[in-house]
């Protein structure tokens, strides 16, 4: 079914080649041996899924029961009924506390809730086996029927919680609602057909095949609510999109999942979440009893916490950071990537239509010097606009090697010597694709420069970043995106599907190609598609892929850390305070 | 003295009345919009717009306005755009972790600073002189921020004193009566609640103290000066009364005056301070809420909590002015 990710992700090595010599004195931890030790410990770097270099070791018992987990988190999550939240952090808890019917082992697709799942070959009909044995916090047994009643209840929103600010994955998976609210501005009809239960198998029917099948059903979003629970919400009514949410979604008694941990409480004022142990785990228990999430918003502040010992974990740590953390004895595992940064030609601007001059200003870029010097380890140079573990990634891609003397022929071939570009980036804001936005445009703009072209930096807020860069009035812009699921229109979907002004370029081949791929239910055909797209949009070269690069997370030195997942969904139950 | 009172309270109707008006118009004119926030990177114009339409910022601006004090006459503040939240209750939530730290602050601030500045000017030209000034200087001088972020590199991460972050170790059992941990430990006999919360006050509280510490020491130096040279002290003293009866009665009570005034006003700029501050302790007060506000374009929790403080500020400095009324008979003859 899948191709084997190792493989695809060593392709992407030949890519990235020399990223490593830095990188590998980061991690080949105390390997102050020779370059060449490092090089080839770096050759085989898997940037999907790194190995990890620590042994297992063993639990202290005392501590997991008696000690709190505290970790760090930017910020607060929103609601702890998940299909309400769009945001990471709100994820990061209720993935502890709910499971989905899908989940993802690095960044592949395997049974979460249900043990085994098929398609129907238009992919309108999806049948999940669940596991036997699995019981929801309050003492109820999952089966298909509690599968259906969270379905049916989502489908059947009315009013503000069809506003998107509420439910904007559920709304983005199923277009609609069983009947839309015309203030909320939906106006699609639902693709969602209904759902069947048969004992331990729920049956979910879509009207037509879209690609955000079967990726949907592992978002956070669609996690299983216990239906006990459900039915004592009684404060379940939102009337406009700026009425707050239902009490019941910001206090830890009412809801239930079936995860490793249950809500015990939330602290609003202390900005804190506290988990407990749930014993009647289908999986294997957790050995920490107690987890609490603390919000510390500030990136240093985290850092100080865990360095005198008041945290035992964050997640976002500066670039600049890992390395003394890593020193310090602090565990900084490296997490696989997952995301894409890129700068856009906006092709509304001239000469930037000029395919010869995208080319020439892509040979410029020297990617190689951002990975090195501004991403943290496990960073690596995209050659496309997705990340080379997704089902699709191409190795047949046109690249463009940084190559200055070629890049300055070319602009003089163009008649383009003198070009002068505007550039933005955003100033107040670092996203998990692009830890330090102001030292990426650094880079790119003195590369620029030195090929001859006159850049105008033009430095944008993030809040006014996105709709300036969408109405297309930046010609050249760095931005980028992070993956919700293993599935290359979550990613190539976000950009290519349609003439848009923040791309500003028009070419049928890729808008046909991706409607085409978007609706073929069968994973192998599509991937072909994508494969294929990948190399005609390198080809077009709408922008230049820069890099991919993992978030950062940190740990204490006495606690064994989780697998760490590229996609940012760890599961806190494999985590725990080590013995020595 | 009724008919002062009730004028002042009119003045102040109108003021806050402008201020929101200037408020809203500001906030309109900022670029970006709160749904570019709330909404994914990724999320389709279409998507953007049903949002904005749904959270009514389609419609035209006065009628907003209008429709937005309707709300604050109903004491409605709307919720919050980024935490889905009744602003109230984020509020609520949040303001008694201000309060405290704000209150030991300035505890800190006149208890070290009233007398300091004193022992400053009677001892003038003094070592004692010398360090009081050089020191109030720096401390007006010191971003609140870099203060709190050096006091917490020295006596959290180095000498491992007190805590980085926060308000209690997390995990720590305490019952909630009030919302001041200190307070609350008292009331419940939770004294260990009581020695956590302190633990956690100490750093926040003098960070915060700084500023108000070297404004209140400069002033009652000042003052205590000013008094000091004034015949109706030489005259006390002449008539062979006591130096402390002087001092108490006659020099303190006359060169507390301005230092009442400025307590008032440094009260409601304690709450910038406390902004900073509590964003580099994660305290998880009203400042970390509105810093997230700021940044999140969420205009109605911005708006809610500027006008509560305009409020608060206000109310502070009308009875400032109302205590000249017990420390200066003067004013209360004027008026």
């Amino acid at each position: 079914m899948r191709t084997s990710r190792t493989t695809l992700a060593r392709r992407a090595i030949g890519a990235a080649a020399g990223a490593i010599l830095s990188f590998g004195l980061l991690t080949a931890c105390g390997s102050d041996g020779g370059s060449d030790e490092d090089a080839e410990s770096a050759e085989d770097f898997d940037f999907t899924c790194p190995e990890r270099e620590d042994a297992e070791r063993a639990p202290d018992e005392e501590a997991n029961e008696n000690t709190p987990f505290v970790f760090g988190t930017p910020g607060d999550p929103s609601s702890l009924d998940p299909v309400f939240a769009s945001d990471g952090e709100t994820f990061r808890i209720t993935r502890q506390v709910y499971d989905t019917l899908l989940d993802h082992d690095c960044t592949e697709m395997v049974p979460g809730l249900a043990e085994s799942w098929e398609q129907n070959d238009e992919g309108t009909e999806w049948t999940f086996h669940l596991r036997e044995g699995v019981t929801f916090h309050d003492g109820t047994p999952l089966d298909g029927a509690a599968v259906c009643a969270n379905f049916d209840r989502w489908n059947n929103f009315t009013g503000g919680y069809q506003s998107p600010n509420y439910t904007y994955y559920y709304s983005k998976f199923f277009d609609g609602y069983a009947e839309n609210d015309p203030e909320m501005g939906i106006e699609a009809e639902t693709n969602y057909a209904g759902c069947e239960a048969d004992g331990l198998t729920a049956t979910i029917r879509i009207h037509e095949y879209t690609a955000n099948f079967p990726g949907a059903f592992s978002m956070a979003t669609t996690a299983i609510v216990s239906p006990g629970s459900l039915e004592q919400i009684t404060d379940d009514e939102v009337e406009t999109a700026d009425d707050p949410l239902p009490e019941y979604t910001q206090t830890a008694d009412v809801l239930a999942g079936t995860g490793p941990y249950q809500l015990a409480e939330w602290d609003h004022s202390g900005q804190a979440v506290t988990l407990e142990r749930f014993d009647d785990y289908w999986g294997e228990t957790a050995e920490v009893k107690t987890l609490i999430f603390r919000t510390i918003s500030d990136e240093n502040a985290r850092r100080q916490a865990l360095e005198a010992g008041d945290i035992h974990g964050y997640d976002l740590v500066a670039p600049a950071d890992v390395q003394p953390l890593a020193e310090g004895g602090f565990q900084v595992p490296t997490r696989g990537v997952f995301n894409i940064l890129y700068m856009t030609y906006t092709q509304g601007h001239a000469p930037l239509d000029d395919h010869t001059v995208r080319e020439a200003l892509s040979h410029a870029v020297d990617r190689q010097r951002i990975v090195d010097s501004v991403l943290p380890p496990g960073g690596t140079v995209a050659t496309q606009f997705m990340p080379p573990s997704l089902e699709g990634w191409s190795e047949d891609v046109v690249t463009y090697e940084h190559d200055p003397d070629l890049a300055q022929e070319m602009l003089a071939d163009a008649g383009h010597e003198d070009l002068t570009l505007e550039f933005c980036y955003p100033t107040d804001v670092t996203r998990p694709y692009m830890p330090a936005p102001k030292d990426i445009f650094d880079i790119i703009a003195s590369d620029l420069e030195a090929v001859g072209v006159t850049v105008e930096a033009t430095p944008i807020t993030w809040v006014e970043y996105i709709p300036t860069t969408r109405s297309g009035d930046c010609p050249l812009y760095l931005l980028g995106w992070t993956g919700d699921f293993n599935e290359a229109y979550n990613f190539l979907g976000t950009w290519f599907a349609t003439e848009t002004t923040e791309w500003g370029f028009d070419n049928q081949a890729i808008f046909d190609g991706l409607a085409e791929a978007a609706a073929e239910p069968d994973p192998s055909v599509r991937a072909e598609h994508w494969a294929g797209l990948n190399e005609l949009i390198m080809e077009e070269l709408p922008g230049l892929p820069i890099s991919h690069s993992p978030p950062s997370i940190a740990f204490a030195p006495d606690v064994y850390p989780m697998d760490v997942s590229p996609l940012t969904q760890e599961d806190f139950s494999q985590m725990y305070f080590a013995a020595e | 003295m009724l008919r002062y009172t009730v004028k002042r309270l009119l003045q102040l109707t109108v003021a806050l009345l402008g201020l929101t008006l200037l408020l809203f118009a500001w906030f309109k004119a900022l670029p970006g919009g709160p749904e570019n926030r709330l909404l994914p990177d990724d999320a389709t114009d279409q998507q953007r717009e049903a949002l904005r339409r749904a959270l009514g910022l389609d419609e035209p601006i006065w009628t907003q306005y209008v429709e937005f004090l309707g709300r604050i006459v109903r004491l409605d503040f709307g919720s919050s755009l980024s935490s889905g939240r009744p602003i109230a209750t984020e509020l609520a939530d949040r303001l008694p972790a201000t309060v405290e730290l704000s209150l030991f602050a300035i505890v800190i601030a006149i208890g070290v600073g009233i007398p300091l500045g004193y022992l400053a000017a009677r001892k003038r030209g003094s070592w004692l002189d010398f360090i009081a000034v050089s020191g109030s200087l720096i401390g007006i001088c010191t971003p609140v921020f870099f203060l709190a972020a050096m006091l917490k590199v020295v006596f959290s991460q180095n000498m491992g004193v007190f805590p980085t972050f926060g308000r209690l170790t997390p995990g720590t059992g305490f019952t909630e009566v009030t919302g001041f941990r200190v307070l609350d430990g008292l009331i419940t006999g939770e004294l260990d609640v009581v020695g956590n919360a302190l633990v956690h006050l100490v750093l926040p509280a003098v960070a915060l103290a700084s500023i108000p510490l070297a404004v209140i020491t400069r002033i009652t130096r000042a003052s205590v000066l000013e008094v000091l040279g004034e015949d109706y002290v030489r005259t006390a003293d002449a008539k062979g009364l006591k130096p402390q009866t002087i001092r108490a009665r006659h020099v303190m009570k006359n060169a507390l005056l301005p230092v009442v005034t400025v307590i008032g006003l440094l009260l409601g700029s304690l709450f910038a301070g406390a902004v900073l501050t509590e964003s580099v302790f994660a305290f998880g007060g009203v400042g970390s809420f509105v810093y997230q506000a700021t940044t999140e374009r969420d205009y109605p929790a911005l708006l809610g909590f500027i006008l509560i403080i305009a409020v608060s500020y206000v109310v502070l400095n009308l009875l400032v002015d109302l205590s000249y009324g017990f420390l200066d008979p003067r004013v209360r003859v004027r008026s």
